[in-house]
């Protein structure tokens, strides 16, 4: 295998788009190329992460038809859909191809428009993640099984409201810092939880879980283009390496799992993801982890290994995941603030990576990152690739 | 003859699973038989769900996940006002669901 780079990385900013969703990653993929000194190169192959453009956005075919949108002929093209994890699906795959020396230069572009249809088509689009026999016919939505999750986990591990509302508040905190984020508001426990008027502020949607536990529905687009090892000195000054990825699925129907507090899918993905890369969750600098619910934030980095079973909420309390803290988890303001057009999230995780490890994530900027972390998480967790990035070679 | 919601019961080793799948999950035997489920569990976890898909009318629904007394686990509706972690629930199968003038049959759980 060959080592491969990112050596160029870019997002549009997330949230409610006047763009179509070609123009979305159009802009995405152009500035990631951009980056690059491409000079009479040609991209190889686009890799494209979506999950629902067929039906939301009345365009299959995604890949080609973002070919032609840059004039990218006769590269190869592909969409992978896997769900909320099809993003960082998607760069694995494109991993793959450099790596075998199969294809040179890959760009891998993840988009999504949600808001082109109306919340409960969206709310109707994205349970059909769930197991359509066992799940979906009783109306179980993703809101639906995170809150199930959370009132489990919660009573196992002694996590409160306040802990999930520390999530939110630290996630729209660092969101504030990110000129690409959907949610720019700043929150306080008064508001969401404790003042009389939080019950409307912050309505139950999935009971624990309440509307500021929950991330938004957004547009939007990220991309990377990547490279082998031996061409990255010519492209670019600031390379960043793919040190390892690792995935894994795990039962569809989450009753199925024997211990359904337990993410195993995150766990496998992230052992295989830190093998590959020769590291332990110690010497992680950053992680953007998939808080889609805030519970899914300190579930996931006890899973991934940052925290022992059970400590994640306390580690969160201390302070640890705030930037300036041990790790700091969800830089970028997380699919909680950041927002989360699900094709785009887990290429839009990586770039924020690339943009720490580059030392060009601004305000928000963690000092000296060496290695950084994704977890992007399909499914209610039956889908999860884990990523890992490394500065430099 | 009522509606039933069935697990799959392995021919080979008899183990029971739900949803089925295409092989059986303990021996990887494809011989099943249907076994309805119904009777008594417990009821592991839930929630009053808010936001809801399409095909819905009412304001919230309440859902579970429950450890049936035979062994398997099932998520469905429940028919009960304040559901508590760990309380006693007994299986009824009623419409969960009504898509496109169609009613979908399902598992509905009250209190034991
Ligand atoms: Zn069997």
């Amino acid at each position: 295998m060959r080592d491969v780079a990112i050596v160029g990385a870019a997002s549009t900013p997330f949230g409610r788009s006047q763009w179509s969703l070609l123009k979305l990653m159009a802009e995405a993929s152009h500035a990631a190329m951009t980056q690059a000194r491409l000079g009479d190169r040609r991209i190889d192959a686009v890799c494209v992460a979506n999950m629902g453009s067929a039906r939301n956005n009345r365009q299959a075919g995604l890949a080609s038809a973002l070919v032609d949108r840059l004039n990218l002929f006769p590269a190869a093209a592909e969409t992978v859909e896997n769900g909320p994890a099809s993003g960082a699906s998607a760069v694995k795959v494109g991993f793959q191809a450099v790596a075998s020396g199969m294809s040179d230069l890959v760009l891998v572009c993840g988009g999504e428009r949600m808001r082109e249809v109306n919340n409960l088509e969206a709310t109707e689009f994205v349970s059909y993640l769930s197991h359509r026999y066992a799940e979906y016919p009783y109306g179980v939505t993703l809101p639906a099984l995170a809150g199930m999750f959370a009132r489990l986990f919660m009573a196992k591990h002694g996590v409160t409201a306040e802990h999930l509302a520390m999530v939110a508040m630290k996630n729209h905190a660092n969101a504030l810092l990110n000129p690409n984020a959907h949610i720019k508001m700043e929150l306080s426990l008064e508001g969401i939880l404790h003042s009389p008027h939080a019950l409307m502020n912050n309505p139950f949607v999935a009971d624990p879980l309440r509307f500021f536990d929950c991330c938004p529905v957004s547009d939007g687009a990220a991309a990377v283009l990547l490279a082998p090892a031996e061409m990255t000195s010519d492209l670019t000054d600031r390379p960043v390496r793919i040190a390892g990825i690792g995935q894994a699925t795990d039962t569809q129907a989450v009753h199925e799992r024997p211990d359904p507090t337990e993410l195993t899918a995150v766990r496998i993905a992230s052992q295989r993801a830190f093998e590959m890369a020769g590291l332990e969750p110690k010497d992680i600098s950053l992680a953007e982890l998939h808080d889609a619910f805030t519970i899914l934030e300190i579930a996931q980095s006890e899973e991934v290994g940052f925290f022992k079973r059970g400590k994640g909420h306390i580690a969160l309390a201390k302070g640890e995941t705030q930037i300036g803290g041990r790790l700091p988890i969800n830089t970028s303001g997380g699919l909680k603030a950041k927002g989360h057009p699900v094709g785009a999230t887990g290429v839009s995780q990586i770039a924020e990576l690339v943009f720490q490890l580059r030392g060009e994530a601004g305000k928000r900027q963690v000092k000296d990152p060496r290695h950084g972390f994704a977890l992007n998480f399909g499914g209610f967790g039956n889908s999860v690739v884990a990523t890992i990035l490394s500065r430099g070679f | 003859m009522p509606a039933t919601v069935n697990a799959a019961k392995c021919k080979s080793c008899g183990a029971l699973s739900y949803p089925m799948h295409f092989l059986c999950p303990k021996c990887g035997a494809r011989e099943f038989e249907p076994e309805p489920i119904e009777g008594e569990g417990e009821l592991l976890t839930h929630t009053r769900a808010y936001a809801l898909a399409l095909d819905y009318e009412q304001r919230y629904l309440t859902l579970g996940i429950v450890q049936m007394d035979s062994g398997i686990r099932v998520t469905g509706q429940l028919a009960i006002d304040e559901p508590r972690m760990g309380m006693r629930v007994r299986a009824t199968v009623g419409t969960v669901r009504v898509t496109g003038g169609s009613e979908i049959s399902g598992l509905i759980f009250v209190p034991a």
